[in-house]
């Protein structure tokens, strides 16, 4: 048991100089840090190895240690101790007394991995909510636009009209028509900015609709021509379904516009027995999907994947040199009744 | 011949291939905007060697891409070298640059009733063509600084 456990296992008297450890401790410690142990007579040379643990308030510290503390429960804690091959680095402890005289044993599980998935756990969770708290601020904000600054500007501007009608001199009425001119600009402004933030289309009359008002306002500011297949016939969704597809579908096109070098991007919209499916496709440049070395910020594609599981969904990016890019999404269906 | 040329509407289409081959540039093309209460939209109406038709579905407001920019600012714009003077990931908010694929350019306000009307684009599909003498050229071209019914800015040198 004691030389064939894999765990490393340290013993260590009551004052804390180490009696033994086993091969695996011998094996994960610096071998000169193993041989002053063995050298060593008397307490703290664990202190040369031993980086401290955690505790409620810190990361890694000193206060309070183990060796000389009785009262706390040291039967479960996380150590830091620095190895041969991967410097500093934390495991999960055990730390007992395991006879009367006061012997005490050390007990390590290497905790990197498990540590690394709790991290990208956590990133994944992080990443999740930012999303949803983006989406949450943008339809707000696009909502306040829309219903309150908008209408505000309208109802002016209905005033202005009427001034138009009431006797007033040529001077007065040609600047009046500036006026009118660029205040009509402004309203267009806001609303493309409302729509740019949310399209309340979206929440109004669904997907198509949505899908198709993007890809004008796309044809005109890029001239690129957008192919629409849609095959929904006006079936509406579940809402975040429909952001998720809606933001993919934007990014998808942004994508195509920004590296494939084409003027024409196709995107069909369909449903299967259990799934909302939807695949655009471009037959521009194409991408080597392996390669690491995103000529943006390399950040589009992963987004697009993490609102993808965010709905339960699946995200396929098929590309290659040469042969053009293709972006399947397929979401399974909790139709809205 | 000419005679129509003066009374009827002015053919913009021939004087800008007119003025392409004068100029020995690679593309030119002529942006008019919509009048004020039609929602001051900005078009590519006429172009001269041209790779595609894209430029024809290209809609601009005040302040975006070329067109916009120099609309809304009433300022001549150049950039010698697309790839250094835009960063990459703003290029495709210019689409006239990427469709047409240039690499230098220069675009001048258009003035009408002492207001930007439009915007006249001289292109090259190479970096640092658009040199001084461009200025004087195109200033001997337009009568009066005049093209149609257009009064061109910036062709001083500063």
């Amino acid at each position: 048991m004691f030389n064939n456990n894999i765990e490393p296992m340290f013993f260590f008297d009551a004052k804390g100089a180490v009696l033994a450890m086993n091969p695996a401790a011998e094996n994960l410690l610096d071998p000169i840090d193993v041989l002053r142990i063995y050298e060593a007579q008397g307490g703290g040379e664990f202190c040369s190895t031993c980086r401290g643990y955690t505790t409620e308030k810190e990361q890694i510290t000193c206060l309070n240690c183990y060796m000389k503390n009785d009262k706390d429960n040291f039967s479960s804690f996380q150590i830091y101790l620095k190895t041969r091959h991967k410097g500093v680095i934390p495991f999960s402890a055990s730390f007992q007394e395991i006879d009367s005289n006061g012997t005490r044993l050390l007990m390590l599980r290497d905790l990197t991995r498990q540590l690394a998935t709790q991290e990208s756990l956590y990133r994944n969770t992080m990443i999740k909510n930012t999303i949803k708290a983006q989406e949450n601020e943008r339809k707000r904000i696009s909502r306040e636009l829309h219903d309150s600054v908008a209408q505000e500007l309208l109802s002016s501007l209905v005033d202005l009209r009427v001034i138009k009608y009431l006797n007033v001199p040529d001077e007065v009425l040609q600047k009046l028509q500036h006026t009118e001119a660029s205040l009509t600009r402004l309203l267009d402004q806001i609303r493309n900015l409302s729509v740019e933030l949310r399209p309340s289309s979206l929440d109004d009359l669904g997907l198509e609709a949505a899908f198709r008002s993007h890809f004008k306002w796309i044809e005109k500011n890029y001239g690129v021509i957008v192919e629409f297949i849609a095959e929904l016939h006006g079936t509406r969704y579940n809402n975040e379904v429909e952001t998720v597809f809606y933001r993919i579908c934007q990014e998808s096109l942004l994508n195509a516009l920004k590296y494939a070098g084409v003027d024409e991007i196709s995107v069909r919209l369909f449903e299967t027995e259990h799934f909302l499916e939807m695949v655009v496709v471009d037959k521009g440049q194409g991408f080597d999907v392996n390669k690491r070395d995103p000529k943006g910020t390399g950040l589009g594609l992963y987004g697009m994947k993490e609102r993808a599981e965010l709905v339960g969904g699946e995200l396929l990016i098929t590309s290659q040199l040469g042969q053009g890019t293709t972006v399947h999404l397929k979401i399974p269906t909790r139709r809205e009744e | 011949m000419i005679m129509k040329q003066f009374c009827d509407k002015f053919d913009y289409q021939l004087k800008i291939d007119e003025l392409r081959a004068i100029l020995g540039c690679d593309f030119i093309s002529l942006a008019i905007a919509k009048s004020a209460s039609e929602g001051s939209e900005i078009t590519w109406q006429y172009a001269s060697g041209n790779l595609n038709e894209r430029y024809k579905r290209i809609v601009l407001h005040s302040g975006k891409g070329i067109a916009g920019i120099v609309f809304k600012t009433g300022k001549k714009m150049v950039v010698n070298n697309v790839k250094d003077e835009m960063h990459d990931k703003e290029l495709f908010n210019y689409p006239i640059l990427v469709s047409e694929q240039l690499r230098s350019l220069v675009a001048f306000p258009l003035y009408q009733l002492s207001r930007v009307g439009g915007v006249l684009l001289v292109g090259y599909r190479e970096e640092h063509r658009v040199l001084l003498g461009l200025y004087a050229e195109l200033s001997q071209q337009l009568l009066d600084g005049h093209i149609g019914d257009f009064e061109i800015k910036g062709l001083s040198v500063s």
